[in-house]
């Protein structure tokens, strides 16, 4: 019993996180379709950004907190960040020059403007934090901290994944979809590689620093601690994944995303920005892959940039779980996170542990060859 | 009309002539792969036949996944995982064979499995009969597996094919790493135990399984310690084999058969062409290839076989090499294989390309006088660019490869990060990889230079 | 079936719908050996539909296809394509990369005996079956004028020669019924006229039985001797050309129904 509540929180803490890295897959092959291989990449740099935010905000107890060759990122990162607010806002400005007195539904240069906004807030606080020494004032508070850095890690990494996207996919739009994948393939190579220089994450392991107490559980049910890093971090993800599929379902530029996954050229013809579609569904899924990355990295703390397979495989569960679900629809992404969640830490408490990727890479080859429009998948229905 | 079997009896060439023109070509290869052996090592040295080695094991795992990927147009991207499988396999028949028929895992190969010069032993012994036979089931063993995932997933198209094959290599690691156990026998142990068959695993539960022989294979610690009998000879005659077989294929009917099904699969199966049966062909052709490749890699000096380290991104590694050469091109595959393979070695002593730096320069030169006469007369100038555009790179590299050196990096820690890039730009700029789907020989290959040489631009002439 | 012996292809009321739409419905056809059938109607009339049920892209949802006595309904194409029933594509689809030699040389593909293991060998038998197949496919492409661009990457033809590079194709497969979908589209009159006679001389030297799917009147009315008329899936009317021409049912198909017009030429006006 003890043995079967933890692993069915284990199951559930790390299951929704699939599920958030699952949703970036399933949107970008909702829109594009092909499996964007690099979306594990983004994944581990949240998680690498969201480490070298904690540090820098006096979290842990690190060799490498005042390692000069690793803050550069920050400061490129905040830099760059913040010539995206100047860009976001003149374009906001200037779209409200020519609407004067529209009502304010969440569209698309709004949804980038909020964001960018919400990026330049973190930052902001972060950086003034920092000048002002203030940094322990909220530095000790682990949730706050936890919020900023959350953010800090999701807005750089979306801006990453609009990058990738300009430079790399957007070429290709018209690229059979196998040149779109080997690209997709040299994106993830490129950023594992990226990653391990010296200049950059390097090749030593570092450590996470853990933001909650790991020693106070909030709860105690038959001898089973739950801890608050596994409830907050499936109450962000999950909180997240509602704020995604209000933003699909409920807004006009939801509309825009479903239109342009259904038929880029109609939607196109429709008056749809589709390249601007395109690029906001990256920045969505590479901001929720960061998050997931930041969430992951608090439960399993080592960090590893030399063995970034070992992290670019758990993307690439996520993608399994995106097919189970039902690639393209964005409810499945999430069910099928979970569903593999329950079968990975399930089969490795009862079978083996040795065997937990067997389970799940077995689960997709049967989902393909049984129902590869997965489980809440309906080929020519509503897909995202 | 007559049939096409009666006219095919009807052009039917003699028996012997058919078996001259069928079987020189492996005499051929023999022959050369003999000369590397006995002839071009001592030249080289130990260092440099080593590169060749590893060159040798590269190509035939790219032109073997050029198979699939290339001709059949479908995307795996779990090619390691056969070469994991061939690789072990053919190191567990040597390993616990040598233990057998001579005691020990000494090396126990003759001349032409030698890699060091001065051994006295003769040209051929029963180690290199033990080592032939290891490699093809080795091979057959990973065609086995291509069998049985090729089958259901080749169903399956594009992208969904390419999660499976990489989840299949995933699993074959994970299952070698977990359940091969990771303490080798001694000679003595064998035996004492006595040869513990497959269908026992299945009685008998995990925890008191008596460790069987067969899956006795280093577990996640790697299989270590197998004799190196990988040498140029055996390689190279890998890879003569390997490029004969992909010849032979892409030229003949099946060939034929393959490239349909990649240029349009439902106009081939509507020309009478199994789509589903030629793509399991090429398949586990394919694997069996990259078993053999497997083979020949554990065998190799300087190498453990470890499943950690042929994971999915030792399949990029292959696919890299398919994809810059370009998808379809046997010669392709194989001049990018060796590129890449020979690459981090030039990066990190760039001496023997800057030795001949005046080729390259002078190699340039003409490049840009053909082009500027080319752009002057009106000509096409875009294939001149690309080839004055690959010459500058090679020649950058090696300038900058020397003058990292002298900073005291090294430029072939930097690879990786250079093949991404290349895999990137090669699929925005010219996503057809170098050769496309033809051959170096092929004469249209080298049409776009000759026409920028002879006939002037004609307006809407095909570009590329 | 119909008890006409020398009827080689035989298609029995066969129907296919897609979610609501009925493609096609109860569909017969009965073609004699050596006979010249054409298949017109509107746009959107269930032609190509009726061709993919033929060759197997679709399993057709009732009714029955018999193939020379063979009861080929529901088989996967190449099955169907062994049997004896080739086709080309409205949309072409030939194998771009390949040269044009190679297109037609992979149309015998199924006639031949491609073994993985003889074409690595070369096996005397694979080296003469080679040269056959290479013999016939010049053959096929000398007769639709394309051998002096065997060597040519066939993605880089022009577009009337690539529908006469698919009809070669298609022949190659040595097919008892050849079906032709649009041969005519997008060529200009004089290769019209060219495509006309060679339908003609593929009928005298091939005995090829054809069926047709063709917008151009002209073509269709000049060399086919029965056509049968779609609109909306269902067969409205079979008969001569000359029948047709006076068909109260077929002319309101095509013009909706106006006045006794000439469909060739009013057709010639509005088609493409």
């Amino acid at each position: 019993m003890e043995k079967f509540l933890q692993t069915l929180i284990d199951a559930l803490a790390v299951g929704s996180l699939y599920a958030l890295i699952a949703l970036g897959y399933t949107m970008v092959y909702g829109i594009l379709k092909f499996i964007n291989f690099a979306h594990s990449d983004v994944f581990v740099l949240g998680a690498w950004i969201s480490f070298l935010v904690a540090v820098a905000a006096g979290w842990g107890d690190h060799v490498s907190a005042g390692d000069p060759g690793r803050t550069w990122i920050l400061w490129v990162l905040w830099a760059a960040t913040a010539a995206a607010a100047v860009s976001a806002a003149a374009e906001f400005g200037a779209w409200k020059r020519r609407h004067p007195g529209d009502p304010f539904v969440l569209n698309r240069t709004r949804f980038a403007g909020v964001l960018v906004l919400v990026a330049v807030w973190g930052w902001a606080a972060f950086g003034l934090a920092k000048m002002a020494g203030l940094v322990k004032v909220w530095g000790d508070n682990g949730l706050f901290s936890g919020l900023l850095i959350l953010l800090c890690a999701m807005t750089t990494c979306g801006l990453v994944g609009f990058v990738l996207e300009r430079l790399a996919y957007k070429p290709l739009r018209k690229a059979p979809r196998l040149n779109v994948l080997i690209t997709a393939i040299g994106v993830s190579l490129l950023l594992q590689n990226l990653g391990q220089l010296q200049e950059m994450f390097g090749t030593r392991p570092q450590r996470m620093p853990t933001l909650l107490p790991t020693d106070q559980p909030l709860a105690t049910i038959a001898n089973v601690k739950i801890m608050p890093v596994d409830v907050i971090g499936a109450a962000t993800a999950i909180a997240l994944m509602f704020l995604l599929d209000f933003l699909v379902h409920r807004t006009k530029f939801g509309r825009s995303m479903r239109a342009v996954s259904y038929n880029p050229t109609t939607a196109s013809l429709m008056g749809i920005p589709v390249d601007r579609v395109i690029s906001v569904t990256f920045v969505i899924g590479a901001a929720l892959a960061a998050a997931a990355g930041f969430l992951y990295g608090q439960k399993y703390p080592g960090l590893n940039q030399a063995a970034a397979a070992v992290w670019v495989l758990l993307g690439l569960k996520a993608f399994v779980a995106a097919v189970v679900g039902g690639i393209g629809n964005i409810r499945g992404a999430m069910l099928g996170g979970i569903l593999i969640g329950l079968l990975e830490f399930f089969g490795a408490a009862y079978v083996s542990a040795a065997m937990r990727d067997v389970y799940v890479f077995s689960l997709l080859i049967l989902v393909l060859l049984v129902r590869p429009s997965g489980i809440l998948g309906r080929p020519m229905l509503e897909k995202v | 009309m007559s049939t096409l079997r009666a006219r095919a009896i009807e052009l039917k060439p003699g028996l012997l002539p058919a078996t001259v023109r069928s079987v020189w070509p492996l005499v051929a290869g023999i022959g050369i792969a003999l000369t590397l052996q006995f002839f071009a090592k001592p030249v080289i040295g130990d260092f440099y036949a080593k590169v060749l080695l590893d060159i040798g094991t590269s190509i035939i795992l790219a032109v073997s996944l050029t198979m699939v990927n290339g001709f059949t147009g479908q995307f795996s991207i779990g090619h390691a995982a056969f070469m994991m499988v061939g690789g072990y396999v053919s190191g567990g028949i040597v390993y616990y064979g040598s233990l057998l028929l001579f005691g020990d895992v000494d090396m126990a190969g003759g001349l032409v499995s030698s890699m060091i010069e001065g051994r006295d032993v003769p040209l051929v012994t029963r180690g290199d009969a033990l080592f032939a036979v290891s490699l093809v089931a080795g091979g057959l063993a990973a065609a086995l597996c291509g069998y049985v995932v090729g089958l259901p997933s080749l169903r399956l198209k594009g992208d969904y094919l390419a999660i499976v094959t990489l989840g299949f290599g995933e699993i074959v690691r994970v299952l070698i790493q977990s359940q091969t156990g990771d303490v080798l026998y001694t000679v003595e142990e064998m035996k004492e135990r006595p040869f513990v068959g497959i269908a026992q695993m299945f009685t008998t539960p995990s925890d008191e399984w008596v460790t069987p022989i067969v899956l006795s294979l280093g577990g996640a610690l790697g299989f270590s310690g197998l004799p190196f009998y990988s040498s140029l000879f055996w390689v190279f005659l890998g890879v003569g084999i390997t490029l004969l077989v992909a010849y032979r294929l892409k030229e003949s009917a099946t060939g034929r058969a393959f490239l349909s099904i990649r240029e349009d699969e439902i106009a081939s199966e509507a020309m009478g062409v199994n789509t589903t049966q030629f793509k399991v062909r090429a398949f586990v052709i394919a694997a069996f290839f990259a078993g053999v490749a497997g083979g020949l890699f554990a065998h190799s000096i300087g190498v453990q076989l470890n499943p950690g380290e042929l994971g999915f991104l030792k399949s990029f590694d292959i696919i890299i090499m398919v994809v810059l050469g370009g998808l379809g091109s046997i010669s392709g595959a194989a001049i990018a294989a060796a590129i890449v393979t020979i690459l981090p070695e030039l990066l990190r002593n760039p001496a023997p390309l800057l030795k001949v730096w005046p080729v390259f320069a002078g190699l340039a030169a003409l490049l840009l006088i053909a082009t500027v006469f080319a752009a002057a007369t009106g000509r096409r100038t875009r294939p001149l660019i690309a080839w004055l555009c690959i010459v500058l790179a090679l020649l950058g590299l090696g300038f900058g490869a020397r003058a990292a050196a002298a900073a005291g990096h090294n430029l072939g820690d930097y690879r990786m990060i250079l093949f991404a890039l290349a895999l990137i730009l090669m699929m925005i700029l010219r996503p057809q990889g170098l050769f496309g789907v033809r051959e170096i020989w092929d004469r249209s290959l080298w049409r776009g230079i000759a026409e920028s040489l002879r006939a002037p631009a004609k307006k809407g002439g095909t570009s590329r | 079936m119909t008890p006409t012996t020398d009827a080689v292809l035989a298609v029995r009321s066969i129907s296919k719908s897609f979610g609501g739409l009925k493609a096609v419905q109860d569909f017969n056809l009965t073609l004699p050996r050596g006979s010249l059938r054409g298949l017109i109607g509107p746009n959107g009339a269930g032609k190509t539909t009726v061709f993919n049920l033929l060759t197997g892209v679709y399993r057709p949802d009732a009714g029955s296809v018999t193939l020379a006595g063979r009861n080929i309904t529901g088989l996967r194409p190449f099955r169907i394509a062994d049997a004896g029933l080739s086709r080309t594509f409205q949309n072409i689809r030939l194998f771009g990369e390949l040269s044009v030699l190679d297109n037609v040389r992979l149309g015998c593909h199924v006639r031949s005996q491609h073994g993985v293991f003889r074409s690595i060998f070369r096996t005397p038998y694979h080296r003469g079956e080679e040269r056959a197949i290479e013999a016939s496919a010049r053959r096929l492409l000398d007769v639709v004028g394309l051998l002096s661009r065997a060597g040519e990457q066939a993605r880089n033809l022009p577009y009337g020669d690539q529908r006469k590079l698919e009809i070669a194709r298609a022949l190659a497969t040595e097919p008892r019924v050849l079906l032709l979908d649009e041969p005519a589209a997008g060529m200009n009159s004089q290769e019209k006229i060219a495509l006309r006679a060679l339908i003609q001389r593929l009928r005298k030297e091939f005995d090829a039985t054809i069926l047709l799917i063709e917008h151009d009147m002209g073509v269709v009315m000049d060399i086919c001797e029965r056509i049968t008329v779609l609109d909306y899936g269902k067969t409205i009317a079979e008969g001569t050309p000359s029948e047709l021409q006076s068909n109260p049912a077929v002319i309101a198909a095509y013009l909706g129904a106006e006045s006794d017009c000439d469909i060739d030429a009013n057709h010639a006006k509005g088609g493409r």
